[in-house]
């Protein structure tokens, strides 16, 4: 175990004392997708310490989680479990690497959106996202059901100044999100 | 009258309309007025912070900054822009490294990380508080059985001094029962509905949601009571996610004090699965 580099690699994306962990399995206990993972929150956290660098970057765990924050209330070291998930998806998406697209596919047409309109267009994300996957029907029946019940909007909402907020995301994350 | 700098968030202007409608109602009878931010932006949700931090505090930032001039109260109905914003200003008010470079971004504006943030468990309590809920209420709640649902990022805030008990939080219970409905006890208070992998991991979101709606319906309770809107959508979907049968209606906690004041509910007509059968358990006082 004399790779440490990503360790400290994952230890300064996420903010997080991952050496701090035990292996109490309490992050993994209270976890509720541990079942639907390849690879169970503790496990993850042990195999950055050895280095696994691979095996953590293409698992779909962390694709899995819902950053539900339960593993890090939980934790006994204080370690917030679900920020270093977080920073493996950063990781992972940067390596191109990672295990699942549908997340980050989906928060970078929500992110586009925000970009766009300053707030959320929900239809917009969504149909971008659906046309993306080339699944428009599987979920239509849903859509319109929440569109009848007034829950979906056609038209987008607009920030004033949309200039300002574009800019702001040009500098951060430049012109267009995802990949 | 207080006045609080109302933030809606995207949720309550599209999906959740009906929320703030409700909000609006019951703050009113209350004397609580809401000046809405102007210019709001999304608050950056989930999706920000898993794509770049950076980009996430800006989002948060810049509501916040608008917000500090007036120096009200800034009151987030929804959990996610709750959670969000609170996780900001706590960190731009400690962390002077990030405060520059967020203001950087941001300039013009300025964010100093001065403001409270307010849930809507908390307004209640702090604006109106349990005796005068309990004296003003004009309807019988008596005969309908609530289960608190409080869902994961209200309280679930590492690093963070939270209103509320993280693990078993009570406030919205107390709430309810100052507004005179059954409360019923339960252990999923906090269990997570899926959260935003609705379309991605629509399975997930239908194991895990359905979970809960079968717990509350073993306890005999009427209703799910939450104040997160992804919660209602997420459990109010599950007749479009698979789960057609055995549903039980999910109010927002406004919507508890709408009837309560008012023995109806002005987004009866927004709810998936129907609510009539527990309106009807009102009674008139
Ligand atoms: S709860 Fe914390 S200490 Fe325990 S195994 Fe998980 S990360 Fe390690
Ligand atoms: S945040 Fe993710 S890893 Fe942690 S308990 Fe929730 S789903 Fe599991």
């Amino acid at each position: 175990m004399d790779n440490l580099e990503f360790l400290h690699e994952t230890e300064k994306v996420s903010g997080e004392k991952i050496s701090t962990c035990y292996q109490c399995y309490k992050c993994t206990n209270g976890c509720p997708v541990a079942a639907e993972m390849d690879i169970v929150p503790h496990r993850i956290i042990r195999h950055i310490i050895l280095g696994n660098k691979e095996k953590v970057l293409t698992s779909k765990s962390i694709w899995t989680c819902l950053q539900c924050i339960t593993c890090s209330v939980r934790c006994p070291n204080d370690i917030d479990v679900a920020r270093i998930f977080d920073a493996l998806r950063k990781i992972s998406v940067k390596e191109h690497c990672e295990a699942d697209k549908d997340t980050w596919l989906f928060d970078s047409f929500f992110l586009d959106s925000v970009r766009k309109h300053g707030k959320l267009h929900e239809l917009e994300a969504i149909m971008n996202y659906k046309l993306a996957k080339r699944d428009l029907f599987s979920d239509a029946k849903m859509g319109i059901g929440m569109f009848l019940k007034g829950r979906m909007g056609i038209l987008p909402h607009n920030v004033k100044d949309r200039k300002q907020l574009r800019e702001i995301f040009k500098k951060i994350v430049g012109e267009r999100l995802g990949r | 009258m207080a006045t609080l700098t109302y933030y809606p968030g995207c949720s309550l202007k599209t999906s959740s309309k009906f929320y703030e409608t409700s909000i609006k109602e019951v703050c009113s009878f209350y004397g609580i007025r809401l000046k809405e931010l102007s210019d709001w932006s999304c608050c950056g949700a989930s999706a920000a912070h898993t794509v770049d931090e950076t980009l996430a505090h800006v989002l948060a930032a810049r509501n916040i900054a608008m917000a500090e001039a007036d120096g009200n109260h800034f009151f987030a109905p929804c959990s996610a822009c709750y959670n969000r914003s609170k996780i900001t200003n706590e960190k731009i008010s400690k962390d002077k490294e990030l405060r520059e470079e967020i203001n950087k971004l941001i300039s013009p504006l300025q964010c100093l990380g001065t403001i409270e943030i307010k849930n809507i468990i908390e307004v209640f309590h702090d604006y109106v508080g349990i005796e005068r809920i309990a004296r003003e209420i004009q309807y019988d709640l008596s005969a309908i059985k609530v289960v608190p649902y409080y869902g994961c990022v209200l309280t679930r805030i590492p690093g963070v001094k939270t209103f509320d008990d993280v693990e078993d939080p009570v406030s919205m219970d107390t709430l309810l029962w100052a507004a005179g409905t059954k409360l019923v006890k339960w252990p999923f208070k906090m269990e997570c509905c899926g959260a935003g992998k609705t379309l991605t991991n629509k399975d997930t979101t239908l194991r895990l949601s359905s979970k809960i709606m079968d717990m509350a319906l073993t306890t005999g309770a009427d209703m799910i009571v939450t104040s997160c809107p992804l919660c209602q959508m997420n459990l109010d979907l599950l007749p479009y996610l698979g789960k057609a049968e055995d549903n039980l209606p999910v109010l927002f906690l406004s919507e508890v004090f709408e009837l309560a004041l008012f023995g109806r509910l002005s987004g009866s007509g927004s709810h998936i699965i129907p609510v009539d059968g527990a309106v009807k358990k009102v009674k008139k006082k």
